[in-house]
This record gives C-alpha cells, structure tokens and sequence, in this order.
C-alpha cells in the first residue's frame, strides 16, 4: 500500500481547526474528527478573548469557515474514534460516525424546524443554562450548518420532516463505520472542566448564584441563554457584586488536579472586565492564589484590570460560601493573607468558580486505541517536554493544544501549527524512504 | 515487707477542718501519723479530679473536712463539696476503688477531738480494709516517651510542607473567626518558618478542637488534626499543657483507668433482663458512658439510656453481646491532649482484652472510640484481626437486613448534628441519615450546615471549653432550631453533652431560639422499637 498524503486530526476545536488549515494549505488532505454536531470547540463557547478583548466566536468563525470550504479539508462531525491500525505512512482508521437523522447536504440550517419541535432540553452548549429543541444546532455560527436530532429526548413526532422545505430530516440514517487511510494523526481534543460540586463548602449546584468559568461565559455572551444581560441565574435580579475564585480543585492534591489551568487568572480579569464595561456600577473581587499573568501584555491587561477598572484582587482561597436567605445573597469567608485578617464579603449576588480544566476522561479511550501513554494527570505524554513536545511515542502520532498541556489560545494556534508542521515532515520522510529504499 | 500503713490525703478547709485540726494539735491529741494535709480555703474548693488525683497518685483513702453545714465561710462552699464528693463516690465505686475510700467530715474549729477521733477511725477502717489496689499498680512515673520527631519531620509527615498559604484553613475554622490570634494556617507558618519553640507555646495549639473541617477542605490535604495531635504530644514533653474543661477529671478517669491494677464496677447500668455474654462474636464497647453518666448528671443528659438503648437494640435482634467487665477508656482524649504514653498504654491493653474475648466486630456508640479503636489502634499496633463498627453503621446494617423492625409512630421532625470523629474523620454520614428516615413518621431536616460542612459542637478532647465553644454552641442549636426540627439527634454522646451544657446555663439569646430537645441515635430506635417505653408515650402524646 502506497504512503497517504493525508491527516486525521482528532479534535475540532482551534487547535484542530488551526492544524487542518496549515496542512491544507500544504496540499495535504485533512480529515478533522469532531464528537459534537459543530466544530469550534471551547473557543466557540467563550464571549472575549484576553488580552485582546476580541469578540471569542467573531475570530473563530472566519476560520471554521474556511475549515468547511476548503478543498482539501472534509469534517467528519458528530463523530469517533473506534480503531486505529497500521504505522507512520499508513494509519487504517476506523470512525464511528453518528446518525444525525439529517441529510448533510440537504440542510440549510433555517432552523424552521426547531420552531415545531415538541421537546426542550438544555443546551449543551449554553453549559446546560439555555435550551435547546431536540432537532437542534448547537449555535447559530455552527459548522456544518446543519441541524442534529438527538434521539435521546426526540419523541419521534416526526413534525421536523413534515416542515422541512429542504426535505432534509431522515429518519432511516444508520450508524456507519467509516474507514480511512491516512500518513499521519493530530491529537487536539482539548479540556473539560472539573466539576466543582465536589467541593461542597461553595456550593455549586446546591446554591443558584454559583456558577462555573465557562458558565459565566455563556451567560455573559450576547448569544448566550440570557442574551448577555448581567443577571443573577437564581432569581434574575440585577446584581451589584460579583465575585470570582480561582484554583478551584486546582493545584491541590486531593480533588481535581495538582497542575494549573495556566489560564483561569487571565480569563477572570477578562470576565470582570466583561462585567465593568456591561455595568460599570457592579463591584468585582477576584480571589486569587497566585496570580499567574505571565504571557505577553498579560501583566498590562491585569494592572488595567485594577487601576482602570478598579477590580478588586484579594490573595486568598475562601473557605466557605452561605446564602443569606433574607437578602438572597452569599457570604464569603475568607483570609486576607497579605494582611492576615479573617473577613466576610457578604451581599455577593454572583460567585463564579474557576475550576480546574482537565484533560478529557475520554483520552484514555483514544490512547488505548492508537498505543499511546498519558501521563498522571491525563495528558497525552510526548517523547520530549521539552524539544519534542508535539511528538508521542507513536512515530506518525502527534498532539497539540490543552490535552497535550495547559496552555491558552495562542499557545494552542502555535503548537497546532507546529504538530501539523511535523506531521507534514513525517508523511515526507515516509515518501522519501520508499521512494529511496525500494 | 514492711506492715501496710494507709496513706490518707486530707483537704481541709481553712476555716473549720484546718483549724480543728490545729486544735488537736495545741491540744496534744494524739492521731495517726497517716494523713498528709493540704489546706484549701474552703472545702468547695475541692474538685472531683483533686480525688482522683490523689488516687492516681497512691493514697489509701481521701478525707475532705469542711464547716458544718449553714457554717461555710463563704455561705455555700460545703454544699458544692457535698455534692462532688457524692460525685466523686459513685466514680470511684465505677472504678473498683471503692466509695468507703473517701470520707467527707463537717468538723468545726473547735473541734479538734472530732478531728484526732475521724483520723483515727479512717487509718483503722483503711487498715482493716487493705490497700489501694491502684498503688501497686502504679509504676514509676509515666515517662512521656513521647515524639522525638523533629518539627520539619513532623511537617513532612501531615503534607504541611506543601502548604501554599491560601487560607481556605483559616477563614473555615470556626475557631479562628471567634479568635483570629490562632489559625491553622499561622501555625502552620510558624512551623515551617522553623520556630519551634512559638508553636509549641502558643495558647492557639491548645485551642484547635481537631474537628478536621479545615482539613476536609484544604486543597493540599494537610493533615491538620495530626500536626496539631503531635504538636500538642511534643508539648506536653516540655510540661506545656492545655486548658482542661472539667479540671481534668476525664483525664484522670483515663489514666485511672491505664492503672493494669483497675478493676472496675462498671456493669451496674445493665438493666434487669437485658442479655450480655462473656464469649461471642460481636463485642459492644460501651465507652465512657457510665462516667459521662455521674459527671454530666446535672445537665440534664442521661447517657445510660444510650447504652441501655443500644443493649435493647441487640437483644432485640437476637444478639447478647460481649460487655467487658472491666472495659477501659479508649485513650482518644488523651492522645489529642498530648498524653500519648498513657494513651499507648490503653490501646495495648484494649487491644489484648478484645483479643482475648474473641469477637470478630466490635460496635462503640461514640465517635471517638470508633476512630481510635479503627484508625489510631490499627496505625500505633498494627491491623487488628476484629471488625470495628460505629452504632450507626451497626444498626443500619440490622435494618437492612430486616433483624429489627421499626414500629414505633414518631410524629417529629428531627435534624442530625454530626459528629466531626464520625463525619469528616471517618467518612460515616450516611449510616445515621439511613437509621433516623428508617423510623416510622421521623422527618429529617438538614441544617444549613451539614455533613462534611457541619459545625463542630464547640469542645473536644476536653480542651478549652470557653466562650468560643459556647459561642459555637448557640450558633449551632439556634441553626438547628431553624429548621422547625421537634428532635436533635446525635451520634456521639459528647455533642450531646456540650450542646445540652450550653442551654443549662445563662443564654445569650431568648431560651427558645436555641431550647432543643437531643437525643443519641441509639435512643430513637430504641424508642421506635419498643413503644411501650414510658419515653415513646410522651413523643406520641405530643
């Protein structure tokens, strides 16, 4: 069998997306594999970006369009992993590809359907704070724009298929297995986020103002389930303090994950700054252990944070979180650690917690399918941390992006770029010995 | 051997014993060389542990004189000593030294006869009686073999090294929102910026009640409880010491207890008709029960009932379980006041007579016994052959496996405090919450505070009872009074102690934000099991 001019990347968030595009642009035929209905991937879900401030999807969306049109590059979304077999040259992949009960080709993503559809269930996009019909699309910038039946909830009323102007819905879809050959592998899956109700002194899910990070995202996001307006989750009400905890479940060493996120200090500061400029009266605490802005402008973006927008940072982990029930509000004890003094910050209306961002649960699936190795705490492991930090074990096999270390957007575009630089170095070595050794 | 002369301790009151006793001195009465005196200002002064202490210590017999009663100095003094000694009596009756060993006297300043005659009829009466056992059991002084284990060491040992100063610790402890002076965390600074001698000193060490909360959330699992346990042993080497709530008399009644010459009383609570065995499978270790009984009788607490509850229970389900006769404290005060020769001593002796007895499971209805016998004994003596099971995890077990039915008709609300030994030490929160909805008609409420969140009742190991731990006990009745709950039951007879201790005395608030009845676990059941109880008839007029 001859050597495959062809990647599969793993993945379909920026770190794929930005891999495929290289290596298509090399000429290079590029598979991207995606679980959900959409690419796009946490980048999509986030409403700015630090430091920049750049509207998240308004970036994003550019290039996960150029991913859809690009000649060389073919989605295969809604999607997994089930074999891997062969060596660097030759992969024979094998995908498990969903049925969506939609024609792909036929959708027009008018989302007509989703006015009749019967069933609401949370979206999980919005982080379940949104609802979603049981045909549905993620988010309206999703990629492919095609619409998904979730057969879970769908009660098979089939009023989707009556309205369809496109005549898209198909109910007779299968599960397929879909096999390919391809040179190389990109591993980009990304993160998820430790569930912080483990930690039951903050009270996340029992207490309604607690959110998480990446809740708080969405709800702050003009396409979020709120459609961006600061509101308190539990009862709506307009809120006048809010206030963020970092490290939760990170670097400890009983729950969650003894690394850290490398990127919750920056992306608090920026989600206050979201706060101040929505309503500049609401008051912002940020309680922090370490506070990490190591990157280019990061330290900038946090001394604006303070001296223009008067944030408040407090060294501290609190110890507990309590509802008042006669204002409705949290209490938060904690310890000022620079000036040792044990205090309270009541009539907080909205805590978000910053939780521990960890490898995804599945890459242990992905790893026994290919033979690689993941470290402790869940990352895949490569042959060098240092100058080999995109290659695995595997020869052929490469991984980038937050499930091969934390690291924020911009170290995920360059390490993207550098994975499908060495996967393109792989397939012509490959090509180079058979051309030279047979 | 030389013949046996009885050592009497005599605490005289100033006024009236002392100044008898100067009296048949200046008047050359004649007494037996036996008694050493020790002048208190009035015999109220005497306290139960000073008896006890004098036992410890190898004296024969105890005599506390004080003025005749509407003579006291300071109106009232000889009333309290009446009543203590009659306390301290029934302890030493539970002990095996015998109540005929203390003898309380009113003798007057003109009394002097009265006194020469009294010395002489107790030294007669102590001859003819022998010895106290205790005395040849008592060693050389106990040597506090303890920790020669370097701070850094010992910092090592409870993960503190890893600390990163977040103050999750302090700002949980509810200590330290009470007394910002001691936190975890400045101990555990102090610590690691090697100032030994600031730890071992500081008031704060002895203020921690170890209810582990800030070590159920710290994020690097420090092990705060054991940091402080191995602080406060390293301490008591250098003759530091803690407050101890009731003079101590629970430490001595411990130490009393290592004495391998105690043969103790301590089986009169068994009710008439209640089944015990002295071999079988399943042991029920009973505690401090008995004692808690005499010490605590004025707070309104019964703690016999616990332990006759907990019988009928098993003998309820077919069981007669092993009761040692001479069953001793299981040493978890004195292992966290510092005290780990003596604790080491008890552990070695419980283990051997629960080995002798040959039972498979031992069941404790304290916490405390439960994490000692499980965890410390395991850890100090190696894996023990028999299963260690707390009374909540016993009695859910025999109601899943149907072995008691629960009939009773409770129509109350009940809230549960747990105890912090059980909960966060141990892991158990479920097993109580099982037992107390398995009652017919029992709905439970939590409070806002619950399991691994719950506030601790304010003392433990009998360190520092203060305003702080009544401050804590307000807080946590008034949180569970707010839950509308008719009942507060525990599962741990010293949060029923502290928490009913606190509402006998003058209250901060109005009485009935905080007035709660409590009640033990084991009590419920009992009384669900056996409606006929005079107890059941009261919950269900109500």
């Amino acid at each position: 069998m001859s050597e495959q001019p062809s990647v599969l990347i793993i993945g379909g968030g920026i770190a794929g997306i930005q891999a495929s595009l290289d290596l298509a642009g090399r000429g290079f035929k590029v598979f991207v594999l995606e679980a959900t209905p959409t690419i796009g991937g946490r980048m999509a879900q986030l409403d700015k970006t630090f430091p920049t401030m750049d509207c998240s999807i308004c970036i994003l969306a550019p290039k996960m369009m150029e991913c859809f049109r690009h000649p060389n590059i073919k989605l295969i979304t809604y999607s997994e992993l089930k074999e891997v077999k062969g060596s660097v040259g030759n992969f024979q992949v094998k995908i498990h590809k969903k049925p969506r009960y939609i024609d792909e080709t036929k959708c027009t993503g008018c989302a007509s359907c989703t006015e009749h559809c019967p069933i609401e269930v949370p979206n999980e996009f919005d982080m379940k704070l949104g609802m979603r019909k049981a045909i549905y699309m993620p988010m309206p910038q999703a990629v492919p724009r095609c619409m998904t039946i979730d057969t879970e909830n769908c009660l098979n009323c089939k009023l989707c298929a009556k309205v369809c102007k496109a005549g898209a819905v198909d109910f007779s879809q299968e599960p397929q297995d879909v096999d390919l050959n391809v040179g190389a592998i990109i591993i980009a899956t990304g993160f998820d986020q430790y569930d912080p109700s483990e930690i039951t002194e903050y009270g996340y899910q029992r207490l309604g103002n607690v959110l998480t990070a990446l809740e708080f995202e969405r709800w702050v996001c003009a396409s979020g389930p709120v459609a961006g307006h600061l509101l308190r989750p539990a009862d709506g009400g307009i809120p006048k303090k809010i206030a963020f905890i970092q490290c939760v479940g990170s670097r400890g060493r009983k729950q969650g994950a003894p690394f850290c996120s490398s990127v919750c200090c920056m992306y608090a500061t920026k989600e206050a700054l979201i706060i101040r400029e929505h309503a500049p009266d609401v008051q912002v605490y940020i309680f922090y252990n370490e506070l990490r802005a190591f990157g280019k402008g990061f330290q900038e973006f946090v001394n604006r944070a303070k001296h223009e927008y008067g944030v408040t940072y407090i060294r501290s982990r609190p110890g507990e979180i309590r509802e008042d029930l006669a204002t409705n509000t949290l209490t938060l004890w904690y310890d000022d650690t620079l000036t040792r003094e044990i205090k309270t910050l009541a009539g907080v209306d909205l805590v978000v917690l910053c939780p521990a961002l960890l490898p995804r649960a599945s890459n242990k699936d992905l790893a026994g399918i290919m033979g690689l190795q993941l470290d402790d705490c869940g990352f895949f492991k490569v042959t060098h941390p240092l100058l080999a930090p995109v290659d695995t074990s595997v020869p052929g096999i490469f991984v980038c992006g937050y499930c091969q270390s934390p690291k924020d957007i911009p170290d995920s575009v360059a390490q993207a770029s550098a994975a499908s630089a060495r996967a393109a170095e792989a397939l012509a070595l490959a090509q180079v010995q058979r051309v030279g050794g047979t | 051997m030389s013949q046996y002369e009885p050592r009497i301790v005599g605490f005289l009151c100033n006024w009236c014993g002392y100044a008898g006793a100067d009296l048949a001195g200046t008047s050359r009465l004649s007494y037996p060389a036996n008694i050493r005196i020790i002048r208190v200002m009035c015999s109220g002064r005497v306290e139960p542990v000073f008896i006890l202490n004098a036992f410890e210590n190898g004296a024969d017999g105890v005599l506390v004189a004080g003025c005749h009663p509407g003579d006291c100095h300071y109106r009232s003094g000889n009333q309290h000593a009446e009543k203590r000694v009659e306390k301290t009596r029934k302890l030493l009756d539970l002990l095996g030294i015998g109540s005929d060993r203390l003898r309380l006297e009113w003798i007057s300043a003109a009394e002097g006869e009265k006194f020469a005659s009294v010395i002489k009829d107790f030294t007669e009466k102590l001859r003819s009686k022998g010895p106290s056992p205790l005395g040849m059991g008592l060693d050389a002084p106990i040597q506090h073999n303890s920790t020669t284990e370097s701070i850094h060491d010992i910092l090592k040992r409870t993960k503190a090294l890893y600390c990163q100063e977040c103050g999750k610790c302090s700002s949980s402890c509810p200590i330290t929102r009470l007394d910002p002076s001691y936190s975890p965390r400045l101990a555990v600074e102090k610590a690691l910026m090697g100032l030994e001698e600031s730890v071992l000193t500081d008031k704060g060490l002895w203020s921690c009640l170890t209810c582990y909360l800030c070590r159920q959330r710290c994020p690097l699992d420090i092990e705060y409880d054991e940091l402080i346990r191995t602080c406060r042993s390293k301490a008591a080497t250098n003759g530091i010491s803690g407050n101890c709530s009731h003079e101590g008399v629970l430490y001595s009644l411990s130490r009393l207890m290592a004495n391998k010459e105690t043969k103790q009383n301590r089986l009169g609570w068994i009710p008439e008709g209640a089944q015990i065995a002295q071999k079988g499978d399943i042991m029920y270790y009973v505690g401090c029960l008995p004692y808690f009984n005499v010490v605590f009788d004025d707070i309104g607490v019964t703690h016999i009932e616990s332990a006759q509850s907990m019988l009928s229970i098993f003998n309820a389900a077919g069981i007669e379980p092993v009761v040692l006769e001479n069953e001793r404290c299981c040493g978890h005060d004195l292992s966290f006041a510092g005290d780990f020769a003596t604790f080491t001593t008890l552990a070695k002796m419980n283990v051997a007579d629960i080995k002798k007895s040959g039972v498979s499971k031992v069941v404790t209805t304290c916490p405390e016994c439960y994490r000692t016998l499980k965890l410390d004994y395991a850890e100090l003596l190696g894996r023990q052959k028999f299963e260690v099971q707390h009374a909540s995890e016993f009695l859910s077990d025999l109601i899943d496996s149907g072995k008691i039915k629960l009939n009773g008709k409770l129509r109350k609300k009940v809230s549960y405090q747990d105890p912090c030994r059980l909960g966060r030490h141990m892991g158990v929160f479920d097993a109580p919450r099982k037992v107390i909805t398995s009652v017919p008609g029992v709905e439970l409420v939590e409070m806002d505070r619950n399991r691994e969140n719950a506030l601790c009742c304010g003392v433990s190991a009998w360190m520092g009872c203060g305003r702080h731990s009544k401050q804590m006990q307000i807080e946590r009745l008034s949180e569970a009074k707010s839950t509308q709950a008719d009942l507060l039951v525990t599962a741990c007879p010293k949060c029923q102690i502290h928490l009913n201790c606190a509402l006998s005395e003058r209250l901060p608030v109005k009485k009935e934000e905080v007035a709660i009845e409590t009640c033990d676990l084991s009590v419920l059941v009992a009384r669900a099991l056996n409606p006929q109880t005079p107890r059941i008839e009261e919950t269900i007029k109500e």
